[in-house]
């Protein structure tokens, strides 16, 4: 009897083309967009968009500038007019995301600089003066060492003429160096870095996105999927249904064992592509994480049928259904990653299905994580899952009446 | 041999809601083999009457026993029962085979079985033409047929159809009008709630009149007919266009009454066509000139304008 309706709603999707998009073409299209997106902000690839406005005007500003512009890092562009309103007036209007005020010789004492910042983009300040550290360290080191020498010297004790030659000369080869392309001590770097794992940059945001995508479109699919609910109920199917000595109780469980496949199939299309574009381990994890798909399933399906269940038309369902899932994923993290929430936010997340689900992928795909650290997770989603089924079930019974 | 223990006795039924009382003391007895059409205007607890007889809702008093056993506390009892709801209750994006097959295997039938009960329903309901067609390309007549096929699956012992005429042209009500005497003919009691009152003058065995949640009237069609009208004979009138209010005097003072909003006018007199050749020349008498008379046995309609008529009085 179950398989009946199992039939029913198989037959119901395979038939609407529109619905046969919406469930497989449309989540991984999301999920490319949001992996494209959130990989790059992740990582090193975030191009900040710097304009200039050089008013010291002296040999050195100007190198900065040059080395600036040519920075491959950056998205530099020079302010026209050269002036200081200018560069206030971009970052102001979102034109760029930082400005850089050069406001005397970069080789002087005091602060040449000065970076403007819009307080809605917090990163930009760090991030512009790391790349104008990183500008002045690789092609403009001669600047950088007589700064220091000029800080040395009034330390420890006035240079002699001789000294002062010969740390000039030094300089000048430094900056030849530089000009010619040559390594610098000055240079090197202070830091090195390590990955937590071998993966590529960025793969843990789209073992993230993955995730956050999959049970996001899961509850919209299953919901769709439970919507049957209540058609049967208004073209009498139910009523059908319901003088039968079964009642509704295989029908039900039909329709969710229905739902558990779509989701995993649904799972199947986003990290299918997760895989093949951004290499997301998926085959090396792959029972973990059909086992996390099923689960993601069986929570959609129990949650979305007792909703459904709840409502009597299919406005009603609609309007609770699309409230629900967007408050969760906006909870859960499947719109914004979890760790840019307030504690009291992620903290709140622990209360849906998205965060759990999102944590066993991640976990699985990116941490390698070992099956037993799943099982909290899985028991979330289960046990979500189950409690949704039994309450459609119930409903079913009192709307007999 | 035909079993003709009851399929179905309903006894003492009572159902409220709140303070609303919807079913007053009613009952009821089934046999195979027979059609029994459960009439009455809206409200009169018809519909609750059904659902309590599919297990639906229980009653506040009394008893049902389908089969011996109560469909409400004894849900597998349910099984002898097919309904046919007044809704095209299929599935549109499946083929009248599919719907078939689906609503079989819901109803606990499979493998061979199930084969052989769908052939014999799209025998029975005659809808062999269209067995691969989805649902949504079928007339409405068809539609109905396949509703009622859907229902008969798992050889019910007890069909109750609710409303299995709506939107239906006369000629698929006269082919399903068959398909409902075939299967009372194959022993099935055929169990139906309907407004139309000559269907259930041409089709039923036995009629039942609810009012106000008790049954006033049940019995044959034809003896009660006979019973409340004896001799008489109902008389009438039809009209080209609407009567002006002039014209309505007329016809009221003949003693003709208006049945419904139609542009019929009726009465009952044992005169018979004498009757009706003097009422054709009052009328043409008074500027009033009929279309058409006609002379015919009283039906259902006047029974049941007959039994408002009393229950109102009371």
């Amino acid at each position: 009897m179950m398989f009946a309706m199992f039939r029913v709603m198989l037959l119901r999707l395979l038939r609407d083309r529109g619905a046969l998009a919406m469930t497989f073409l449309l989540p991984p299209l999301v999920f490319v967009i949001f992996a494209t997106v959130f990989a790059g902000s992740t990582g090193e690839n975030i191009k900040l968009k710097l304009v200039i406005a050089d008013q010291a005007r002296t040999p050195a500003s100007g190198r900065l500038v040059e080395a600036l512009l040519q920075d491959g890092r950056l998205r530099g562009l020079t302010a026209d007019p050269n002036t200081a309103k200018t560069v206030r007036r971009q970052v102001r209007a979102g034109k760029a995301d930082a400005g850089l005020i050069i406001l005397s010789d970069p080789a002087g004492s005091g602060t040449p600089f000065l970076i403007v910042t819009d307080t809605t983009r917090a990163m930009a300040a760090p991030m512009t003066q790391g790349r104008i550290q990183a500008a002045l360290s690789e092609r403009l080191p001669d600047i950088m060492l007589e700064k220091t020498l000029g800080m040395v010297e009034p330390v420890f004790a006035p240079l002699s003429a001789g000294q002062k030659n010969q740390a000039k000369a030094i300089v000048d080869m430094v900056h030849d160096d530089a000009k010619a392309g040559r390594a610098v001590p000055a240079a090197q770097d202070l830091f090195a870095t390590e990955a937590i794992s071998g993966a590529g940059k960025g793969r843990g945001a789209i073992a993230y996105y993955a995730g956050a995508v999959t049970i996001l479109f899961a509850l919209f699919s299953a919901v769709n999927a439970a919507m049957t609910l209540i058609e049967e109920r208004r073209a009498g199917v139910a009523d059908r249904i319901l003088a039968g000595a079964a009642g509704m109780v295989p029908a039900l469980n039909g329709k969710f064992l229905f739902i558990v496949l779509q989701t995993v199939l649904q799972a199947c299309a986003i990290f299918f592509v997760a895989q093949l574009i951004y290499d997301v381990q998926v085959r090396s994890h792959l029972l973990p994480w059909l086992a996390t798909s099923v689960c993601v399933g069986v929570c959609a399906g129990g949650m979305a049928l007792g909703v459904v269940a709840l409502t009597r038309t299919r406005d009603q369902a609609q309007l609770v259904s699309t409230f629900l899932i967007l408050l969760l994923a906006a909870v859960g993290g499947s719109m914004v990653p979890r760790f840019l929430m307030p504690p009291w936010l992620q903290t709140l997340g622990f209360f849906t299905p998205h965060a759990w689900a999102i944590d066993a992928y991640q976990a699985l795909l990116w941490r390698d994580a070992e099956w037993t650290s799943l099982y909290p997770a899985w028991g979330v989603l289960v046990g979500t899952g189950l409690a949704g089924l039994l309450l459609a079930h119930v409903m079913a019974r009192l709307v007999r009446r | 041999m035909t079993d003709s223990r009851p399929i179905l006795n309903v006894w003492g039924a009572e159902l409220s809601y709140g303070r609303r009382k919807i079913l007053r003391g009613i009952d009821l007895t089934l046999r195979p083999g027979e059609i029994y059409a459960l009439l009455g205007p809206n409200g009169s607890g018809k519909t609750t009457l059904i659902h309590a007889i599919c297990g639906r809702m229980k009653l506040s008093k009394g008893d049902i026993a389908l089969e011996g056993q109560n469909p409400w506390s004894t849900p597998v009892c349910r099984a002898a029962l097919g309904l046919v709801p007044q809704d095209i209750a299929l599935y549109n994006h499946m083929t009248v085979a599919e719907n078939l097959q689906t609503f079989g295997r819901l109803a606990g039938v499979k493998g061979k079985a199930l084969r052989d009960a769908v052939a014999r329903a799209i025998h029975l309901c005659r809808i062999a033409d269209r067995e691969n067609e989805p649902i949504g390309r079928l007339s409405g007549g068809y539609r109905r047929r396949v509703n009622i096929a859907c229902a008969i699956l798992h050889s019910p012992r007890l069909l109750v159809l609710d409303e299995p005429m709506v939107g239906v042209d006369p000629d698929a009500r006269e082919a399903l009008d068959g398909v409902i005497r075939d299967l009372r003919d194959t022993g099935v009691c055929v169990l139906m709630i309907t407004h139309d009152l000559d269907q259930a003058g041409d089709l039923a065995d036995r009629v039942g009149f609810l009012r106000e949640g008790r049954k006033v009237m049940e019995g044959s069609p034809r003896h009660l007919i006979t019973q409340a009208f004896g001799e008489e004979l109902e008389i009438l009138v039809q009209l080209d266009e609407d009567p002006d209010s002039g014209d309505e005097i007329v016809l009221a003072g003949a003693g003709l009454e208006r049945r419904g909003k139609t542009n019929i006018w009726t009465t009952l007199d044992a005169g018979g066509y004498a009757t009706a050749g003097k009422l054709d020349a009052t009328l043409r008498k008074a500027g009033v000139t009929p279309r058409e008379i006609r002379v015919r046995q009283p039906s259902l309609h006047n029974l049941f304008t007959l039994v408002a008529d009393w229950q109102d009085a009371a």
